[in-house]
């Protein structure tokens, strides 16, 4: 690599560093900064009072955020661990298949085409309680005489909304699994069932840590994206019944846009921020780990 | 013969039970939009019946019609919203590309300091979910007069799909071997030359399927559109889906077939690119 100039990389890289420090780092800079004020959409003047730590200081002490704050590494952790075991089931049940694997796998990506705000009206659609296809299923099969309030009632809209994150993000999981399991070589597992290895056996400490990197790489590509999320209760439930199924993110877009109290959503969207960033440090790192294990170049 | 007998019984069980629960999950994948489909295509009296009417007495394209013979008859500006969504899509990707194959090929052929907490920092920059994103964005905006424009648009698109589409080009350009771009700048050609005439051509594939993932993730973005359009102006498709909504009526069949049109396209993209794209994300997981 001798013989170029040191700074060639960072000349190729100063279109990306630019962009985003004027379209990310500089508005976050300014939300960080607003987040101090108790600045208010309809009062700009309030945009130059400084009120120090009060907002940070109001959303600790405010049970709505926490429950919905809670609420939200609740429904992140239920579906991340839901998609990689479900993924995982798929891909092994794809990789299986006899014949037919081309027909399958566009199958297994379908849901990946689908935006999250099309997903979430989809499964409005599914779940409403009159003319909704799961209601309808339940009542002509003769399981139920009642409508179920799917997306009325507290409980069930959390499951309608796990659902429709877990139908629309598995096949990213089940798409990388696959991956690794094909591109695994076959020896491996054949000397271990020489050995006398059970298929459980074989699975878990051959199959698996060769699959791990590709699940991590999902995981990150996923928390990257967590905030998807946020399309699909905002068209399927509002946060709705009062409340119940309110997100972080759809907290701060209430508070901002319905509230108008910019200051304080701000304040709000950086608890929203850095639970992001823990989430893909978490896997980033998991990732680099799973993938020194095998000996892979980084 | 007995063992024999019991062994073949127990794998032919087994095939059985791989194929049913093979074609469970296929149809729990596909029910959501077959379903779609067939409500977009079904007249209104027949969604709302109750009980349900489970085959389809008659089927039409009225919604569609209706859709694109414009206001008042469909009642949302439908063509509109498609030409926004095509044109904040499109120029946004190209943009977003041309920055990616710029840091992509930086992150795959140099080595320097700090190189992966750089890589890091920037994907980090798209972990920010959306609509946090949008308070100041919103409100810089505003200040700079270009709320509710395309070129607004553009700008927070690009700006969201660059850190990805480096990652993915980056992984594209590393599995073009580094002994070509080597071998054509022996025989005289300059860096910039062994680029476009070696290194280009065989990452190709991989560039424009970054380029359709980047053009999928403008087109279906939801968070950041929402807040920062407010008309005809610049309103994509994915927001002019909730003008179905705004009344306390649903109309279901017409938001049906709205999103059939919205599928469509992203369903021929993604099926063009599927096998780049794992093979992009994935370079680099495991040796070979």
């Amino acid at each position: 690599m001798k013989g170029f100039k040191p700074s060639a990389p960072f000349l190729l890289l100063l279109p990306a560093i630019i962009v985003l420090a004027a379209v990310v780092v500089l508005p976050l800079i300014l939300s960080l900064y607003s987040s101090f004020t108790p600045f208010r959409l309809t009062r700009p003047e309030t945009f130059f009072v400084f009120v120090g730590f009060r907002n940070y200081l109001s959303i600790l002490s405010n049970a709505d955020f926490w429950w919905a704050f809670g609420r939200t590494v609740l429904l992140l952790t239920i579906a991340l661990n839901l998609e990689m075991l479900l993924g995982l089931g798929l891909a092994m049940l794809v990789e299986k298949a006899t014949r037919g694997q081309r027909i399958l796998r566009t199958l297994m990506m379908f849901p990946m085409m689908f935006s999250p705000i099309l997903v979430g009206f989809q499964f409005k659609f599914m779940f409403n309680d009159n003319i909704g296809l799961v209601n309808n299923a339940l009542q002509s099969l003769g399981l139920t005489q009642d409508a179920i309030p799917w997306l009325i009632e507290g409980h069930l809209a959390f499951i309608a909304i796990s659902i429709a994150e877990i139908w629309s993000s598995t096949s990213i999981f089940a798409i990388l699994i696959l991956a690794g399991l094909l591109a695994m070589p076959k020896e491996p597992i054949e000397a271990a069932r020489v050995d006398g290895c059970t298929p459980w056996q074989t699975f878990r400490y051959v199959v698996w840590p060769f699959v791990m990197p590709f699940a991590y790489i999902a995981m990150t590509i996923r928390s990257l994206d967590v905030a998807r999320a946020y399309d699909i209760v905002k068209i399927m439930t509002d946060g709705g019944p009062a409340g119940r199924t309110e997100l972080l993110w759809t907290l701060v877009g209430r508070t901002a846009y319905s509230d108008a109290r910019m200051g304080l959503a701000n304040a709000m969207a950086y608890f929203s921020i850095l639970l992001s960033i823990a989430f893909t440090v978490y896997f980033y790192n998991k990732l680099a780990a799973a993938r020194a294990q095998i000996g892979a170049e980084w | 013969m007995d063992e024999n007998a019991s062994a073949r019984l127990t794998r032919r069980a087994l095939t059985v039970a791989h194929r049913v629960g093979l074609f469970l999950a296929m149809l729990l994948i596909g029910l959501p939009g077959i379903w779609i489909v067939l409500s977009s295509l079904r007249p209104t009296v027949e969604i709302m019946a109750k009980p349900p009417v489970w085959i389809p007495q008659e089927l039409s394209f009225d919604a569609y019609i209706a859709m694109f013979s414009g206001i008042g008859k469909g009642g949302i500006p439908v063509l509109d919203y498609f030409r926004n969504s095509l044109i904040i899509s499109v120029t946004s990707t190209v943009i977003a590309v041309a920055i990616g194959m710029a840091g992509g090929y930086a992150f795959a052929r140099y080595r320097f300091r700090g190189k992966s907490g750089m890589f890091l920092g920037l994907m980090l920059t798209r972990t920010v979910p959306g609509i946090a994103l949008s308070l100041p964005l919103f409100f810089l905006y505003v200040r700079l007069g270009i709320i509710d424009t395309h070129i607004g648009m553009i700008l927070a698109y690009v700006a969201l799909n660059v850190p990805f589409t480096i990652w993915l080009i980056d992984g594209f350009f590393r599995q073009v071997p580094k002994d070509l771009a080597e071998a054509a700048q022996i025989d005289g050609c300059t860096r910039w030359q062994a680029f476009w005439q070696v290194e280009f051509p065989l990452a190709r594939p991989g560039i424009a399927s970054a380029a359709i993932f980047a053009f999928l993730t403008c087109w279906n973005e939801f968070a950041l559109a929402s807040q920062l359009t407010r008309s005809v102006n610049s309103k994509t498709l994915p927001v002019g889906l909730l003008d179905y909504t705004a009344e306390f009526t649903i109309d279901w069949r017409g938001m049906c077939a709205l999103a059939v049109v919205m599928i469509i396209p992203a369903l021929t993209l993604t099926y063009i690119v599927q096998k780049h794209l794992v093979g992009g994300l994935t370079s680099g997981a495991v040796k070979g």
